[in-house]
Parts: structure tokens; C-alpha cells; sequence
């Protein structure tokens, strides 16, 4: 707790804390120092020398931005010396600066200028120089242009890329009055920018500005700014979107707010043109002898409502199936789940959190309770150890990683486990490269040595393990067998990088847990991420401030979907479909029989494909996904789709799905449409209407209660999805003390009991969510996989993602920024196999096994292991999902997207 | 008065390069000496011999290592110690003669330093330039290697080693400066640092940093070896000791020359063989491009800082740059106002942009006539005090001390 | 020498890279750091392009474009310029045929100034790469730049 002090600025008396800067105490206190270098996300620079102001006791002029307060401090910000030096120095900075602004850029400096009244060269007393600075222009990269003529040499934007994303691509050429920014050697597109705009966002003047849309955006003519939630992955960005004429013409990070704090990637700040394409799905598509018509919402809605009833007329309830959505708010998903549990009347709904972190969750759900992550995002700066496995964080959370690199630089200890090389190994302390599939044998190696070392937290065993020293014991007899040497061989792990791992890990005060696909989507998914959690439980690493285990979800909303219902398994709040209690206080709820709600839970997302593919599924309700690029085995999948009698999708734009539908139904954005989501540390967010659907689109939920109401089987009347959220807060304790009105400027994290918690932090600081408040231990054993590489097919195929687009590309490849950054298919294979098989960058080339093939583009690198490949998996033109099997994972149902065998050939 | 010599006194009289030399002529006696000392004996040695620093700006070299012993107990973190060879300062080479002469003592001085704060790193950061010197400086590192008075454990309570090594600059002037000097030794670009904190507390790499020039480490030896009083013996009161100036220009023998502090500016010239051409003196620019013109009517001044002081000009690195009447000031001026544009980092607004109009205006007032010349030296004046008051570091703080004292002084002389 | 074999002489910390640079260009045959050397820097240390490049940038010594194989640098500190030094530039300039900061068609030379070289007391003065040249004339110049035509290929 820092000291209480009091000083004076002006005469006016503050009561601060001791250290704060002073420039920043005078801001909070409305004392508006002008100052242009200063920015406080980022450390004080002191270059601009606008900040001056006099201190009692020190002579000459100090510049406020470098001081730190103490107590009786008597400062003088406004007097005639003080103004007139920064009055001078505005001067000087005009010289030399360039104030044509085409309005498309605030203007710090020419702000400062008219209030000094020397805005215009007339008025002031020193030569423009200008004429003499050489100031070049890159306009190479696709998402911005840097001018130096009108760059300040603030050094914001090499701070903001340095601290605040921790990417430092940003320097100076030259010296001196000739400096100006360079990215990478000089050319930004040709550097390591990756386009998350951080420096644009800092820049005060028009140095650096967008480039999409510049011609078109007035700052002063704009309609409106509306906040809402980023579209694209699980972080959950606040950015504000500027609009005019119905178009979304530039995106901003909402600055002071969680979890981004003004920070946003690539996609946040560049991916909103999808709104706008002309390729949106604006009218309501029946399919007539093969070809799609355009009809009215009523005839479209009348023949779902007559094909359903039929299904279900004929094959009974549990014929029909949905697929509700991870990009669609909580509002459209609960009525989505509301509408198959009472229209459909079964529990046939999942959507694409089974191809994903089904394992972690089921593995998290049966040991500790919960499958939401246990901290809050800032806690990734402060931990002291982080512990990466299967994330490849830096690409896929952009913005956590952010606050990883901050912690790195601050000292933080970084494990990565990866078969593959990803950008934070740059950061990391050690990176465990681990053959694909071994997982639990590495996990329990480490976890041999913990005990070994004797490193464990008894008391947390003794006090929050069920079973205590007991259940340990089994534990420890299982990992006996897992030394070094032994877990070394099966890994390809040298052995003393698994004995520093274990003592990095267990030996920190604090520590967390990330992990992604990698460990999940596996056939051993499910253990894979028990013995995580088992490595995690015996050395007390959770039920405290910054330490736990947090999956990064990778969607917008696909914590909220499973939050607000979207559950063969679970009812809204997670409260398991068998609890006929809550059933019966969910039917009360929803205005219904509780007879009519079935208390059978119903099929996965896999599992109801193959039931598709068995007949037994006929009719299907798709929102918002995209199977025939995500499901696994995609040969299958396509049969079973094309089984089907009726299915109806409903998105945005025509997928590779939607060719398969008997009716495409257009829906609105989440840029057109009021609403929330629910991000990875269970941050309910308002998600808010920024410009009209095209068309005829409509919201997700309206078109379902339409639905409904045309089968006879209406499920309530909302006015907003407001009301709607209302509902989710009485159906989910979780969320009972969430309103619109709390979340108003900054999202709330559930549990939230009540209208007066402020939400929660961290999970299980008293107790687990299991039934006896203990986490329960699962000791499993490493089984090699079933797929093995063979003669045929001597490669292993890994599967993942890219910063640049996003799943399944729906939206991300609507925009020309995130296109020009990477917008073609690559399989990543290591040079010697390269070598081996003739194949040189670039070469196109054929992957194949039983299930299919595709044809791709081939990248030489060292970034994966020998006999093992990478492949993006965004790129339509060569699905991934052709080879993929689905042998699924018999706990959490998950196919192993990541460990494919197949054979590489040159294409001549 | 003649020349006296401590950083110079081996000068030309052995071989650089022999160690053998070196402790024959009695090197090592000195360091020999601190180890059976206190490490605080040896700070309060340097403190009461009054040794000011010879880089240029003059301060306490016995505070300087107070306040880097006193950062964090000794036996606790790194310390480093850090040589600054980067002698940019126009008309300054004296570091030079040193380097290339007797690099052992400076090393000396830098082991009693050493010991006397508990650095056991340290590196000596000389100009690329200096090609003979880098040279030389290895070569006698090599030495102490080899005899094993670097890179060993001495039989101290603390087991004291030093590791020296050398770091290269690449020119740049303002790497010269002592947090400049610790930024480049990071790998980065000459960027000032804000002050405070000082390097005593915060600098290589966050840790206590004892910062010194070339000449003030080569002092320390003679002041352990003989004592802080025998040391005030030379030199006055508040400038005690000897000082190497380098003289340059319209002299006959320019050069180094070291003398007591407080040396007259006459003397010292006729030290360095008198005008050339018996060419009387127009002006003497004393302390380098950052230093002051001083007028023929200053030749009986005291070479010393407070004397200095006394007239409104700075000592400096001691560079003595002499003109005679045929030098035009304003080609002279001119040159100096490009020198701080060419070497000004950018970083701050009043130096960025002010070192680019003082150059502009130097330029300009070549071709004015008597009544705007006048005017126009105002102006630069007027500016260049706006810049030193507003500016970031020392390189914003001098263009006005060679501008001023020209006004001051040298306005009979346009 | 290839640039991973410069590189394996530096241990790869940050702190080395003023070596590094120098140790690099001074094996350039012309006498700069090049993208890729800068690439492979960068990697080497574990950092990115720019904090190399921002670093060759800043100080006067290094080059991120190509140059002669021989760098003369004519120093134009006070002194030197009252002393001579103009003539000195004057002269090479002409010999050569080339501007300041110009190189010669044979990418032999590379005419550049410098900041005062520390050797006020013989002036003028230049450096040639490594090598300084001290109580320059005119009439000197020839031979001094002969010597490197001939004696070092």
C-alpha cells in the first residue's frame, strides 16, 4: 500500500499516493498540463519538453512527466515562465512540422498550436525549416502509412510496439532533426509488423494513420462511435467502431476498460469490412431442383416450421438436431437452445466447442469443477511462472500475450510444450519439443520429478485434494516408471529440460496454466489435460491469486454459448440436464410443461453427424457454423450432410456449408445487432448495434422465435435482446447479478450472484465446484496413439492456426487487410524431409491418406520437428478436415485434429 | 611553471606495451597498496585528495564513488565500472596520449576503483576512432590477464576480482556522456536517459554504475600511493592535482601538456612553443565546442574550474584550441554550431530543432552587416538559452556557452 | 568470413552488437551492414530487424548501404577546417572525381567527414578505414590513396 501524500499544484492541494507521476496526478486532477510525448500506458520519455512546470526547491524548469511525487511537493504548472517556454518549444516544433490534415486524424499538435495562437507561421518568430528535412513517406504496409513530415519523434509508437505489445519492430534511421520511424529495415511491409495498429492508435498526430478507408473518414463528420465486443476470437476486445452512411469505416481499442485496455490485433483494428461486403446474405434462399430462389421470410419460415414437424411427426423428437453457434451473442444462443428443448424436444444441440476444448472442459468439469478459466487476463502479466501448453498464445490470443510479454520482460518464467516452434519461444525459458501425442507422458515426467524433488504442497494436497496424501500415493506409484530417461525416450524431451521444468513450475510462487487445442484435440484429450491438472494440483498451483489453469477460448462466444445452455449435457449455468429440480424451475422459467422438457441427455457435434450419416438424424438447424470445413473426416461429414432430408443454415454468408441447405436464411452481424458475449476469464460483455443489417437480415433470435411460432410451439415474446438477457440472469446463477445497466462500461465476471458482487476474479480461492468442494486427482497412463505413421503414410500432420485469419475464414477473408498479410494455403515441412523428397519452398504438393486429400503449397522451415507437418487450417481451398479422422476422444467426444498420418507427394 | 606529470609521467619513458616496464617504474604499488585497505579507506582517500572528474563536467570523483558504493551493500548485486574513452570533444586528445602511452595505469586506476566500490565487471568504452589506442588497451588487458590481476579472485574477506573488457563506440559525441555511454554499452541507440536516477544507483543494466574518465582514473594511483594530501600539493584549492590540456591551433608545438591545475592560459601557451609566426591571439576556445571563448585580455586567467566559473566560461575537457588574429570567429563559430546539429540524438524538441536553427543562423550571420550582426548574435544567444534551459541533457545545455562567451567577450573582435 | 562465423566469435547478448557491427563491416567488402546481415543479426540475438537496423542507423561509423571498399573520412571538426581540412576534401574530391558521401566508380573509395579525430595536434587529418593519416597536404593525397590501390587488392 503506498504512502498517502499530499502536494500542491497551483495552490491547489492534492492528496495522492507517493511516487505516482506527477504529470499524471495533475491530469486526474484536472490540470491540464499540455503535454504531447506523455502517454500513460507507456513509461515517461521526456522528449517533447511541452510538460515543463517549476518545482519549489529545484531550480530551473522540470518536466512534470519524469517526476514522481513526494510529500509537500509545491509545484507551479501555469505561470508566465512556464508558458512561455512551452510556448517556445510548440514553435519549434512547428518549424519544422507539416499541419495539412486531411481529416481523417486528430491533430495533438495543431490542438496545442491554435490554443498558443501560433497555429499559422505568420504568428510565430522562428524560420520553418522544413524545407530542408528530407521526410519520406512509407506507404508499404496494406493497413497504414507513416509520414514523417508529420511525425513529432514522440517516440509513442516504438513504446507502444516495445511495451505495450511487446513486438519492437519500431526504430529510428538517422539522427537528429533528420530521424524519422522506420519498421524493420525501413520498408513496413517487408518488417515483422503484423498490423495490430498499437503505434496508430498511440500516434498524436497524422504520422501514422489507417490506411482502409481514409478517403472516405471525416473525423468531425462521423454518425456515430458505438463500443462494442471484438467478432473474432476469445479475448474479447472492447473496440469502438466509427460509422458513417451505414458503414463501418474505422475500428479503435476502447482504452481504461478490461480485458484490452486499448490494445486490439490485427483482426479487431483491420477485420470489420466483412460487415460491409457485398457478399452478405441478404434475402431468405430456398433450394428449388438444385438451385437456390430468393422468397419471402414467410414463405421460408412457413416451410421450416411444416418440414420439421414433420421429422418429428415421422422419426420422433430425437430426429432433428442443432447447431447453435460460437460467434452468435448469448441472447440469439439461449433462445436457440430454448427453442430445441421446446420446439425440437430433445437435447440434440452442441456446435463447435466439441471440436475444440471439449477435453479441457470435461477434464476441468470432473476434477475441479469448472471448465472456465480460473484468473483474469491481467493475472498473465503478474504470475510468476506461466506454464504453455498446446497455445500457440502470441497468434491465436494476440492480446493476452500482451500481457505474457510484459510479464516475460518483468522476469516472468515461460514453459512452452509444443511439437512446434511459435513466437513466444522467443520469450521463453525453456520450450519443451515434445513428439506429437506424448503429452501425458511428458506431464507425468514432470511430475515424477516434482516428486522427486520433493516439491509438492503437501497442505494443499492434504486440505483441497479429495482422498489427500492417500489419492496422491496412487498418483505417485503410476508416475514411478516416468523417469527422465524413460519419459525422455518417448517424448524426444531431453531429459534435463523435463527435470527444469518441473522445478521452474513447481518451485514458483504463483503460477498458471494455458492450454490449448494442442493438448485438447486429441483422442487422449481428455487425459492429456488430466494429468495437467494432476501436475497442477500436487504442487498447489490454483485456489490462489494468480495461480490456476486457463484454457484461452477461441471464439467470441463460445464460453457464453455453453454459459447461457448450448449443452447436450447442461442446462443454462451448467446445471447437468438430469437435475430435475432446476428442470423443473427452468420449465416454471420458460412458461412450460417440465413433462415436455426431456431430462435424456442428447448427441455431441460428432456424434450427430455420424447419426446423420446412420439415418437416424433427418432434419438439422445449423446457426452460425461451418461444417464442411470444421467437422473432422469431412468425406463423412459431407455424406451425412447430403443424408439429410432437411437442413436449414443460417449465417451471414454463404459457406461451404450452405450449398448444402434446402433453405439459407440471411441473419444480422454482430455489428448489427444489441447483445453479449461472454469472453475467456467469464467477462459478460455488451455486444451494441452499430449499423443496420443489409437487406433483409435479420437477428439470429427473431428469425428462431418466428420458427417457433410456426411450429405451434412459441417460446416467448422479447421487445430486445435486453429482456432476453434477463431471462439468461434468472436461468443462470452464474449470472444472476448481470444486467445491461452494470455492464454498461465494462464487463462483469461471472460468478456473479447478485446485484451488488462486483464479479469474480479467481476461481476456487475457498473451494472447487465439485459436489465436496475438493479437486479430485486422475492418474493416467501415457497410451501411444492409434494413428500411427506408417510406409504409406510416414508423416504426422499437425493442424492449427494463424494470426492473420481467423477458423474458418467466414469473415477474416472478407477483408483486404488481413488478405494482404496471408492469404494462401502452406503445409510447414522441416528441411531435411524437404530435402529428402525433392521438395523446394514454394512447390506445390499433395497431402493424402484413406479418409482424402488436398493440394497445397510448401513452406521449408525448422519450426517443426522431423517426420511431423503444419498446416493452417483456414483455407478453404485445401481442407484440412479431408484427412482428419474422427476416432473420437470417449470422454469429451473430440476429434484428434492435431495427429493425422498422411503421405506428401510433389505435384510435378 | 613547467609541466608536471602524474597521468602522463611514463609518457616516453617505457614501451607501452611492457608490463614489465610498467611495475618497474612502480605500477601496481598503488593498487597493492588499496587492497590492504578498507574499501571505504580508499573512497575517502579519493574524496580528500579533492579529485574532480577530467571529463568535463567537473564533479566530485570522491562523491561519485560514494554514492555508488552506498546504492546496495556490497556484497549484494553487481556493481559495474565503466571507463569513458569516448573523448569526442572537439579539440581534446589528451585521454589519447594516456591510452597509448601508460594504458596500464589507467587500468591501475580502474582496479583501485574497483575495489573501493566492489565491481567486479567493467568495461572501458573507447571511440572506434581510436584505432591505436583499442590497440593498446588490449594489449595491457592481455598483461593483467596474464599476471593474473584481472580475471582472479584476490585474497580479500570478499574474494574481489575484476573482469575487464573492452566496448567499442561508432561515433557518436553524446555518447560521451555518461548515461548515453551506459546505453550504448546496452546495444542500443545514443538516447539520453532522464536524470535522476544516476548511474550511481541505476545504470548498466539497472545496476550501481561508477562512471570516469580516461584521465580521472589515471590520477587514482598516485593518490593511493602517495596520499591526498601530497596530491592537494599541486593544483589549487578547489581544483587541486594536475590537468593534461590539449593545445591546438596557432601555436607552434601543439599538444598535450600536463601542468599543476590553475595554470596560467599565458604560460601554458608558451609550455606549447608560443604563437606561430609571433601571430598575436585573437581568442582561445577553452573546454571544446561546449566550452568558452576567452579574449586576449584573459591570458593571465587560472586554467582551473572556479576561475573559469568566475568569467561566465567552463574548464571543460581542458582542450585549448588558440586563435590568432587572422581566424575568422564566424567561420569558427559556424563550424561549432554544425558540429552540435550533426551530433544532437533527436530526442528532444529544444535541441533537435534548436541545434538545426543555431547552425542556420551561424551560417547566415557570415553574410550580415555590423548593425545586424549584432542583433543576430542576440537572437542566437536568446535561443540558445531557451534550448539549455528546456533541453533533455548536457549536449541541449552548450551551444549557449560558446555563444555567450563569444558575446561576452569577443563582440570588439567581429 | 561468412556472417554465422563473425557472429560465433560475439556471445549472443544484446551488449555485444556495437561489436558485432564493427566486426561485420569491417569484414564487408563494402564497408556496410547489408539486409541480410542484419537479418541474420537480429536472429542471432534474438531481437528484431529494427533494433539492429535503428542501431547502424544512429551511429557515424556504420553503414546500412554499400560503400567503397576504403571509407576516407576527413575530419571537419574547428581545427581541422582552420588548419586545412577543406583543402584536404577539396582535393580528394577532385582526385577521385566523386562528392562527400559519394563512391567512386570502382567501389574502391568512399569520401565521407567526420567529427573531430582526436588528433587536433597534427592537423589536418583523415581516416582510412582503420588506418590515420595526420599532417595532410594536397600534395600528399595522391600517394596516400595510390597505396591503397596497390597494396591492398
Amino acid at each position: 500500500m503506498a504512502k498517502q501524500i499530499q502536494i500542491q499544484i497551483d495552490n491547489k492541494t492534492i492528496q495522492t499516493e507517493e511516487g505516482k507521476n506527477l504529470l499524471q496526478v495533475a491530469l486526474d486532477n484536472q490540470i491540464k498540463i499540455p503535454h504531447l510525448c506523455y502517454h500513460k500506458k507507456l513509461s515517461p520519455t521526456g522528449a517533447c519538453r511541452v510538460c515543463v512546470v517549476k518545482i519549489e526547491g529545484q531550480k530551473g524548469l522540470v518536466m512534470s512527466c519524469t517526476v514522481p511525487v513526494s510529500d509537500g511537493m509545491k509545484i507551479i504548472a501555469f505561470d508566465e515562465e512556464t508558458e512561455a517556454a512551452r510556448k517556445h518549444t510548440l514553435e519549434y516544433l512547428l518549424t519544422e512540422y507539416n499541419p495539412e490534415n486531411d481529416g481523417s486524424y486528430r491533430d495533438e499538435v495543431m490542438e496545442l498550436a491554435e490554443k498558443y495562437d501560433i497555429e499559422t507561421e505568420v504568428k510565430r518568430s522562428i524560420l520553418d525549416i522544413r524545407s530542408m528535412i528530407p521526410a519520406p513517406v512509407d506507404d508499404s504496409s496494406p493497413v497504414l502509412t507513416y509520414d514523417a513530415s508529420k511525425c513529432i519523434k514522440c517516440f509513442r509508437c516504438i513504446k507502444a510496439c516495445d511495451e505495450v505489445q511487446g513486438k519492437n519492430i519500431l526504430s529510428y534511421a538517422e539522427r537528429g532533426i533528420t530521424s524519422y520511424i522506420v519498421a524493420g529495415n525501413g520498408v513496413w511491409n517487408e518488417s515483422e509488423c503484423d498490423g495490430c495498429g498499437e503505434c496508430v492508435q498511440m500516434c498524436p498526430t497524422g504520422a501514422l494513420v489507417e490506411k482502409p478507408h481514409r478517403n472516405e473518414i471525416q473525423l468531425d463528420s462521423l454518425e456515430r462511435k458505438v463500443k462494442t465486443t471484438c467478432p473474432y476470437c476469445g479475448v474479447g476486445c472492447q473496440i469502438e467502431l466509427s460509422v458513417k452512411d451505414n458503414k463501418i469505416l474505422r475500428s479503435d481499442g476502447v482504452e481504461d476498460v478490461m480485458p484490452n485496455d486499448g490494445r486490439l490485433c490485427i483482426k479487431g483494428r483491420f477485420g470489420y469490412d466483412f460487415v460491409s461486403s457485398k457478399k452478405r446474405l441478404t434475402h431468405p434462399l430456398i433450394k428449388e431442383n438444385g438451385e437456390f430462389r430468393i422468397a419471402s421470410w414467410d414463405e421460408t419460415i412457413r416451410l421450416i416450421a411444416e418440414k420439421f414437424i414433420e421429422i418429428i411427426e415421422t422419426n420422433g423428437n430425437k430426429a432433428l438436431a442443432g447447431y447453435a453457434s460460437a460467434k452468435c451473442t448469448n441472447e440469439d444462443n439461449y433462445i436457440f437452445q430454448k427453442f430445441v428443448r421446446m420446439a425440437f424436444g430433445s437435447n440434440n444441440l452442441d456446435y463447435c466447442t466439441r471440436l475444440c476444448h471439449a477435453s479441457t472442459v470435461t477434464a476441468m468439469l470432473k476434477s475441479i469443477g469448472d471448465g472456465a478459466g480460473s484468473n483474469s487476463i491481467e493475472d498473465f502479466e503478474t504470475t510468476d511462472c506461466l506454464f504453455v501448453t498446446g497455445n500457440n498464445i502470441i497468434e491465436t490470443h494476440p492480446i493476452t500475450a500482451t500481457y505474457v510479454k510484459s510479464g516475460a520482460r518483468k522476469g516472468q518464467k515461460i514453459i512452452i510444450c509444443d511439437p512446434k516452434w511459435t513466437p513466444l519461444v522467443k520469450y521463453a525459458t525453456l520450450w519443451l519439443q515434445q513428439r506429437i501425442g506424448t503429452d501425458v507422458a511428458l506431464l507425468n515426467g514432470i511430475i515424477r520429478q516434482i516428486i522427486q524433488d520433493d516439491m509438492i504442497d503437501r497442505k494443499f494436497i492434504e486440505t483441497r485434494v479429495e482422498g489427500g496424501m492417500k489419492a496422491f500415493a496412487e498418483l505417485k506409484q503410476l508416475v514411478e516408471k516416468y523417469t527422465p530417461e524413460y519419459t525422455e525416450k518417448t517424448t524426444n524431451v531431453p531429459a534435463d529440460k523435463i527435470i527444469q521444468a518441473a522445478r521452474i513450475y513447481a518451485g514458483a510462487d504463483t503460477a498458471m496454466i494455458a492450454t490449448g487445442m494442442g493438448m485438447s484435440q486429441q483422442t487422449s484429450g481428455t487425459n492429456n489435460v488430466f494429468s495437467l491438472i494432476n501436475m497442477m494440483l500436487i504442487s498447489g498451483q490454483i485456489g490462489r491469486e494468480r495461480c490456476g489453469i486457463d484454457p484461452p477460448r477461441g471464439q467470441n462466444n463460445v464460453q457464453g454459448a455453453t454459459d447461457v445452455g448450448v449443452s447436450p449435457v447442461v442446462y443454462p449455468g451448467y446445471i447437468p440436464i438430469g437435475d430435475d429440480e432446476n428442470r423443473k424451475r427452468i420449465a416454471k422459467l420458460w412458461n412450460t410443461d417440465y413433462e415436455s422438457l426431456s431430462g435424456e441427455n442428447g448427441l455431441t457435434t460428432v456424434e450427430i453427424m455420424h447419426a446423420a450419416y446412420h439415418g437416424d438424424i433427418k432434419g438439422m438447424f445449423i446457426m452460425g457454423e461451418n461444417p464442411m470445413v470444421t467437422d473432422p473426416d469431412l468425406n463423412h461429414t459431407q455424406k451425412a450432410i447430403e443424408k439429410l432430408d432437411f437442413l436449414v443454415v443460417q449465417d451471414i454468408f454463404h459457406t461451404e456449408t450452405t450449398g448444402f441447405a434446402d433453405v439459407i436464411l440471411p441473419a444480422a452481424s454482430f455489428a448489427e445487432k444489441d447483445g453479449t458475449f461472454v469472453n475467456s476469464d467469464r467477462r459478460v460483455l455488451r455486444v451494441r448495434k452499430a449499423v443496420d443489417a443489409p437487406g433483409e437480415a435479420r437477428e439470429d433470435w427473431k428469425i428462431i422465435l418466428d420458427i417457433a411460432n410456426a411450429m405451434g410451439t412459441p417460446i416467448g415474446q422479447y421487445q430486445s435482446a435486453k429482456e432476453i438477457f434477463d431471462e439468461i440472469a434468472q436461468a443462470a446463477p452464474i449470472m444472476r447479478g448481470i444486467s445491461y445497466d452494470r455492464i454498461k462500461n465494462q464487463g462483469i465476471q461471472w460468478p456473479c450472484p447478485d446485484e451488488n458482487h462486483l464479479g469474480t476474479s479467481t476461481l476456487f480461492l475457498d473451494k472447487f465446484n465439485t459436489p465436496n468442494g475438493l479437486a479430485k486427482l486422475f492418474p493416467v497412463e501415457y497410451v501411444e496413439s492409434t494413428e500411427q505413421p506408417d510406409k504409406a503414410h510416414p508423416f504426422i500432420l499437425n493442424s492449427g492456426r494463424i494470426l492473420y485469419q481467423y477458423h474458418s475464414a467466414t469473415m477474416s477473408r472478407k477483408n483486404d487487410s488481413l488478405n494482404a498479410f496471408a492469404d494462401e494455403s502452406y503445409v510447414l515441412i522441416n528441411f531435411v524431409d524437404a530435402d529428402i523428397l525433392g521438395i523446394k519452398n514454394h512447390d506445390k504438393v499433395r497431402l493424402s491418406n484413406s479418409r482424402g486429400e488436398l493440394e497445397t503449397f510448401a513452406k521449408l522451415t525448422d519450426e517443426v520437428a522431423v517426420g511431423e507437418l503444419f498446416m493452417p487450417w483456414h483455407f478453404a481451398e485445401a481442407r484440412v478436415n479431408r484427412l482428419t479422422r474422427s476416432d473420437l476422444d470417449p470422454y469429451s467426444k473430440i476429434a484428434p485434429f492435431k495427429l493425422t498420418a498422411v503421405k506428401i507427394e510433389l505435384l510435378k | 611553471m613547467t609541466e608536471t606529470k602524474i597521468a602522463l609521467k611514463n609518457a616516453g619513458k617505457i614501451a607501452a606495451e611492457s608490463f614489465t616496464q610498467y611495475e618497474r617504474a612502480g605500477g601496481l604499488n598503488a593498487f597493492r597498496k588499496a587492497l590492504k585497505m578498507e574499501p571505504l579507506d580508499v573512497l575517502k582517500a579519493i574524496n580528500e585528495s579533492g579529485l574532480r572528474g577530467r571529463g568535463g563536467a567537473g564533479f566530485s570523483a570522491g562523491l561519485k564513488g560514494k554514492f555508488t558504493d552506498e546504492s546496495t551493500c556490497r556484497y549484494c548485486g553487481q556493481k559495474y565500472i565503466i571507463c569513458n574513452a569516448d573523448e569526442g570533444e572537439p579539440g581534446t586528445f589528451k585521454d589519447r596520449a594516456i591510452m597509448e602511452n601508460d594504458p596500464h595505469l589507467l587500468i591501475e586506476g580502474m582496479l583501485i576503483a574497483a575495489w573501493a566500490i566492489g565491481a567486479t565487471k567493467g568495461f572501458i568504452y573507447i571511440r572506434g576512432e581510436y584505432t591505436e589506442s583499442i590497440q593498446k588497451i588490449q594489449r595491457a588487458l592481455d598483461n593483467y590477464y596474464t599476471e593474473g590481476w584481472l580475471g582472479k579472485s584476490f585474497d580479500t574477506d570478499d574474494d574481489f576480482n575484476l573482469d575487464l573488457e573492452i566496448r567499442l563506440g561508432a561515433g557518436s559525441y553524446l555518447c560521451g556522456e555518461e548515461l548515453t555511454l551506459i546505453e550504448s554499452l546496452e546495444g542500443k541507440r545514443g538516447y539520453p536517459r532522464i536524470k535522476p536516477p544516476f548511474p550511481a544507483q541505476h545504470g548498466l543494466w539497472k545496476k550501481p554504475t561508477l562512471v570516469h574518465n580516461v584521465e580521472t582514473f589515471a590520477h587514482m594511483p598516485f593518490i593511493l600511493e602517495n596520499g591526498a594530501d601530497a596530491y592537494r600539493k599541486f593544483g589549487t584549492g578547489n581544483s587541486p592535482g594536475t590537468k593534461i590540456f590539449s593545445v591546438s591551433g596557432d601555436v607552434n608545438r601543439p599538444g598535450n601538456y600536463e601542468t599543476e591545475m590553475g595554470i596560467s592560459l599565458r604560460v601554458l601557451i608558451e609550455i606549447a612553443g608560443g604563437m606561430k609566426d609571433d601571430i598575436p591571439v585573437k581568442t582561445v576556445l577553452v573546454g571544446g565546442a561546449a566550452g568558452s571563448f576567452v579574449s586576449d585580455k584573459h591570458l593571465d586567467i587560472s586554467l582551473c574550474y572556479d576561475s573559469m566559473k568566475k568569467i561566465g566560461g567552463v574548464l571543460g575537457s581542458g582542450a585549448i584550441m588558440v586563435l590568432n588574429e587572422t581566424r575568422n570567429l564566424f567561420d569558427f563559430m559556424a563550424d561549432i554550431m554544425e558540429f552540435f546539429k550533426h551530433e544532437s540524438c533527436g530526442k528532444c524538441i529544444p535541441c533537435r530543432v534548436g541545434t538545426a536553427q543555431l547552425a542556420l543562423m551561424a551560417q547566415e550571420i557570415k553574410i550580415l552587416d555590423k548593425v545586424a550582426i549584432n542583433a543576430h548574435l542576440e537572437k542566437m544567444q536568446s535561443e540558445a538559452e531557451y534550448i539549455a534551459a528546456n533541453s533533455l541533457c548536457p549536449l541541449g545545455a552548450s551551444p549557449i556557452i560558446p555563444i555567450s562567451s563569444f558575446n561576452q567577450h569577443l563582440k570588439d573582435k567581429i | 568470413m561468412q556472417i554465422q562465423d563473425i557472429l560465433k566469435k560475439h556471445e549472443a547478448s544484446i551488449d555485444n552488437l556495437l561489436m558485432i557491427l564493427h566486426d561485420v563491416q569491417n569484414h564487408s567488402a563494402q564497408s556496410y551492414i547489408s539486409e541480410s546481415d542484419i537479418a541474420a543479426i537480429a536472429k542471432y540475438l534474438n531481437t528484431t530487424k529494427a533494433a539492429i537496423y535503428g542501431v547502424v542507423e544512429y551511429y557515424s561509423m556504420f553503414s546500412s548501404k554499400p560503400r567503397g571498399k576504403y571509407v576516407i573520412r576527413v575530419c571537419k571538426s574547428p581545427v581541422c577546417r582552420m588548419l586545412g581540412g577543406q583543402d584536404i576534401l577539396n582535393s580528394i574530391q577532385s582526385t577521385l572525381n566523386i562528392p562527400t558521401n559519394g563512391t567512386d566508380a570502382e567501389k574502391r573509395f568512399t569520401l565521407e567527414v567526420s567529427e573531430c579525430l582526436g588528433h587536433c595536434d597534427k592537423p589536418p587529418v583523415m581516416m582510412i578505414n582503420e588506418d590515420l593519416h595526420v599532417n595532410l597536404t594536397p600534395e600528399k593525397i595522391d600517394s596516400i590513396l595510390n597505396h591503397y590501390r596497390q597494396n591492398k587488392p
